[in-house]
């Protein structure tokens, strides 16, 4: 059960690792620099997209490296990734829905 | 008579050592163990508990006409008194104390994958104290923000705080800001915390019993890896509550 590494294994794992953790201290750097600078002066719209995009790739990496997902079986993958669908419609409804109880409070 | 105990006999059924007669059954199709399975489709369940308190977040922060801006909020920072002007600088620290934790769980797997005892218990060491930490950082953080007077149900951070009075003079509200702010942060930010609490008590007992020399016995060390699953799933709805509290 144990899958055990080689001495050449084990090295790529723990570069890979220190990698990704890298790269997710720098995204996080990058989104509170903008936030702070920029997130003043440039709209709300496309400060929000960008955080949120930034965000999903933080996502990708932890799933990815650290809970090791992109090693795993695509079959495996795609049973955690499709049910998440379903949020795709969440967020839609459930936006318009806001947006529709703020239309109600606020007639024009 | 004997016939039918001779099918039975063969077909019979134990769970544990499936039978090699060509119907199945003798190789794992995904390639990953039943404990590790089962940890991922928890996870994907309470993913789905954290989006749902997420969506509701957002659905009622775009009924309203205004939010309280996270920059005028969120801007304490422990040392520099109650006039600190340090926006999103405390979070960010927490931030990097909880993705650091994670990290040394990722490295206590990659120990255990060598049967390493002793540096399993080194990272996890520091993964416990990093959560430990974050924990610490999130009491002060809702300490500051009580005191400042935030309640589930009163929100202190009026319109002063964005510059858009004029939008809040027609809709004279008992409270200052959004009331649902409150309840939303506490709420959120508490399930995660409550989520990083059980997961440090769970790492606790797998560095006790990493020592105790439990896994080595065992020739595995696949309990570490279930517990840093976990621990990294806390850290990915970090990264979520971060995006809708503190940067949005």
């Amino acid at each position: 059960m144990a899958d055990h590494l080689s001495d050449e294994q084990y090295k790529s794992a723990v570069s890979a690792v220190w990698k990704a953790t890298i790269i997710l201290g720098v995204v996080t750097v990058v989104e509170v620099i903008a936030a702070l600078i920029l997130g003043p002066k440039l709209p709300k719209v496309l400060m929000n997209s960008f955080y949120a995009l930034a965000s999903f790739a933080k996502a990708f990496f932890i799933v990815g490296e650290f809970m090791h997902l992109k090693y795993e079986k695509r079959a495996f993958m795609i049973s955690l990734g499709v049910p998440l669908v379903f949020l795709v419609w969440a967020i839609i409804a459930f936006a318009s829905e806001g947006q529709s109880w703020f239309l109600m409070n606020h007639p024009k | 008579m004997a016939e039918v105990l001779e099918i039975q006999e063969e077909h019979h059924f134990d769970p544990l050592t499936l039978p090699n007669n060509g119907e199945g059954g003798e190789e794992s199709p995904m390639k990953i163990s039943y404990g590790k399975t089962m940890m991922w489709y928890f996870l994907l369940s309470d993913a789905f508990t954290f989006s749902a308190f997420l969506i509701a977040y957002a659905a009622i922060r775009i009924s309203q006409p205004w939010w309280p801006n996270p920059n005028s909020v969120f801007k304490g920072f422990p040392g520099f008194g109650p006039e600190a002007n340090l926006p999103l600088g405390f979070v960010s620290v927490m931030t990097f104390v909880l993705i650091l934790s994670s990290v040394a769980v990722v490295r206590a797997v990659q120990e255990g994958h060598r049967m390493n005892k002793k540096g399993v218990m080194i990272w996890m060491f520091f993964g416990i104290l990093g959560g430990v930490a974050f924990l610490g950082c999130q009491a002060w953080e809702w300490n500051n923000l009580i005191h400042e007077g935030l309640r589930p149900f009163y929100n202190p951070f009026g319109p002063d705080a964005n510059g858009l009075t004029h939008l809040v003079e027609e809709h004279q509200q008992w409270s200052p800001g959004p009331v649902a702010f409150g309840a939303l942060f506490f709420g959120i930010t508490g399930f995660h915390g409550f989520h990083v609490f059980t997961g440090v008590l769970l790492n606790v007992w797998g560095f006790v019993a990493t020592s105790m020399g439990v896994f080595h016995r065992r020739g595995h060390y696949e309990m570490i890896e279930k517990l840093g699953l976990y621990w990294h799933f806390v850290d990915l709805v970090w990264v979520f509550v971060f995006l809708a509290f503190y940067l949005m």
